[in-house]
């Protein structure tokens, strides 16, 4: 009796194991978009199902690295210190498209006129320095400033031009959210905040703001701008494959770079690599 | 009866010793060896912060990228969040349980228990979401603040999910008391509110403290619905007791983290190091809520 159990586990577990052989995404919830409604098309005409999770551009890479998924979506590219722990693979970033991080503010703030800020004003509020929105041109009222997880994409390519160091510490920060969408929210249910979003996510509730250049120049964050390179907080959007890739993740991947896939990404409110 | 059947294999490995003793027996055995596993594992991989130099465990600030890993922000992050849920929590608890005990049919007793039974069991992102959509923005409202997700709000919402736990064993250990306790003090002419203060309190006092300490320890371990309305900001508040400022525990900030630290780097080793002592608080609570819960009901 205890064989015969034995032996029907096992045909349970095997039978578990052995189910239909699908593609795992993760990782940047700026990548997951077009990505998603990609793998939506691409598994209806293929067969073979994708699974797309988000959780950052840290996280995409590290659940790559280890294995548990097959492709990694990053908003960034890969650090030398993520490539250092985990030598014995060979990763590669392949771009799907372009994206910008914009500083965003609460419609309020936009609507009584702060509409365009400069680099160092931003960097002052996120240091701590500027604390109202007097000072900047805009209402008296405490600005309420929004960070990202030290992690994040968003974060590192928003640092990176605004402190000049993607790792930059923001003492000037009320509070850390993680997700485009969390950032969002929170951005929304303030009515003084400052945080950073991609292009895609911005709408009537959260706007972006122009940059003013050193030369007084005003670029706004429109797709000529973000195409052309102009915008200061461009980026691409990466999916990131270990030297082990499977054959379907390669074919989902070209999917991806192909006509189909670069339509998502546009309707996703980015820009496509191909154009 | 087992004697006639025939010896199977276990029995000739394990002697006399029957199929379902051994069974039992790999059973413990078994979750003893997972608790072991999960306080050696902590251990060990708290080790590479514990070494290294500088990592700074016990100050205030935490950037993982210059090996900074000051825990101190998320350690009183908890304490802070527990000593407000519990402060929400157990008057309204302990009223509630007297007022159910002591004065209701125990046909109505049996169902508002099964009603708070229910919402033991309701998952913890369910009371997260719940604090996300209404709570985060009441308290904004309340205290005209630019976001809910602060410390407040999670001790308020931790403080609703522990309190069907609270108050539903706080009952338990009032409703333990006999009857006979309580006749006896009425006949001796004592009033009703005299009835519970000096006979039924003291008897049920060690069962209440079981059931807070249980509470608390629900408290400490919660994460999604904590991570969900904190803020997330690894900073003491300033001034340090003000509740109205973004903060973080230590389940939050592990929920936030341990996906993005590479396992083995001293990153993901400050993550366990504070998950070891989130493990001890509750392991020093659990002993304490046991032994009072062992001393409880005939022997008083």
């Amino acid at each position: 009796m205890f064989k015969n159990f034995g032996i029907l586990s096992l045909a349970v577990l095997l039978a578990a194991c052995s189910a239909p052989e699908a593609i795992y995404v993760s990782g940047s919830s700026t990548v997951l978009p077009p990505v998603s409604k990609a793998a939506d098309l691409f598994s209806s005409e293929t067969g073979i199902s994708v699974i797309v999770n988000a959780g950052g551009s840290g996280g995409g890479f590290n659940q790559l690295a280890e294995g548990q998924s097959d492709i990694g979506m990053m908003s960034r590219n890969i650090t030398d210190g993520e490539r250092d722990a985990f030598k014995s693979f060979n990763f590669t970033e392949i771009a799907i498209g372009r994206d910008a991080v914009v500083p965003s503010i609460s419609s309020e703030i936009y609507d009584a006129g702060v509409q365009a800020l400069t680099l160092p004003q931003i960097a002052g509020i996120y240091t701590g320095k500027v604390q109202n929105w007097s000072e900047v041109g805009g209402p008296d009222r405490a600005i309420f400033v929004i960070d990202k997880e030290a992690s994040r994409g968003t974060r590192q390519v928003f640092m990176r031009v605004v402190l000049g160091d993607p790792k930059a510490e923001a003492p000037g920060t009320d509070l850390v959210t993680g997700s485009n969408n969390e950032e969002q929210t929170a951005l929304v249910q303030s009515d003084a905040a400052i945080g950073m979003l991609s292009v895609a996510w911005l709408n009537e509730d959260v706007r972006g703001l122009a940059i003013i250049l050193q030369d007084g120049e005003v670029v706004e964050a429109t797709h000529e701008n973000i195409q052309a390179g102009s915008y200061p907080f461009v980026r691409d959007l990466n999916v990131v494959i270990r030297g082990d890739v499977k054959p379907p993740a390669k074919e989902f991947i070209d999917y991806l770079l192909g006509p189909n896939g670069q339509k998502m990404v546009n309707n996703s409110g980015y820009i496509g690599i191909a154009n | 009866m087992s004697r006639s059947l025939s010896p199977t294999w276990p029995n000739r490995i394990f002697g006399k010793l029957k199929g379902l003793q051994i069974y039992a027996l790999i059973s413990a055995a078994l979750s003893l060896s997972i608790v072991l596993t999960i306080i050696v594992t902590l251990f060990v991989q708290s080790g590479p912060v514990l070494l290294a130099e500088n990592s700074g465990l016990m100050s205030t600030s935490w950037n993982p990228d210059k090996g900074q890993f000051g825990v101190l922000p998320m350690l009183f992050g908890s304490v802070f969040v527990m000593i407000i849920a519990v402060s929400v929590a157990f008057p309204l608890g302990l009223l509630a349980a007297v007022y159910i005990a002591e004065t209701r049919s125990s046909r109505l007793r049996r169902l508002i228990k099964f009603f708070l039974e229910m919402l033991v069991g309701i998952p913890s992102i369910v009371y997260g979401l719940i604090g996300v959509a209404h709570l985060n923005i009441w308290v904004a409202d309340i205290f005209d603040l630019q976001s809910g997700r602060v410390i407040l709000t999670a001790g308020i919402l931790l403080g609703i999910m522990i309190l069907p736990t609270f108050l539903t064993l706080t009952e338990d250990a009032i409703s333990a008391i006999p009857t006979k306790f309580r006749e006896n003090a009425k006949s001796l002419g004592l009033y009703r509110h005299e009835v519970f203060f000096s006979v039924i309190l003291p008897q049920a006092k060690t069962g209440i403290a079981g059931a807070g300490l249980l509470a608390l320890g629900r408290a400490l371990g919660e994460t999604m619905a904590v991570m969900l309305v904190i803020g997330s900001l690894d900073r003491l508040p300033s001034p340090l007791f003000n509740p109205l400022s973004s903060g973080q525990t230590i389940t939050s900030k592990l929920g936030r983290e341990v996906a993005e630290s590479a396992f083995g780097s001293v990153h993901f080793s400050a993550l366990v190091f504070m998950s070891l002592i989130l493990v001890s608080i509750t392991v020093i609570l659990t002993i304490t809520s046991r032994y009072l819960f062992r001393k409880t009901p005939e022997n008083v």
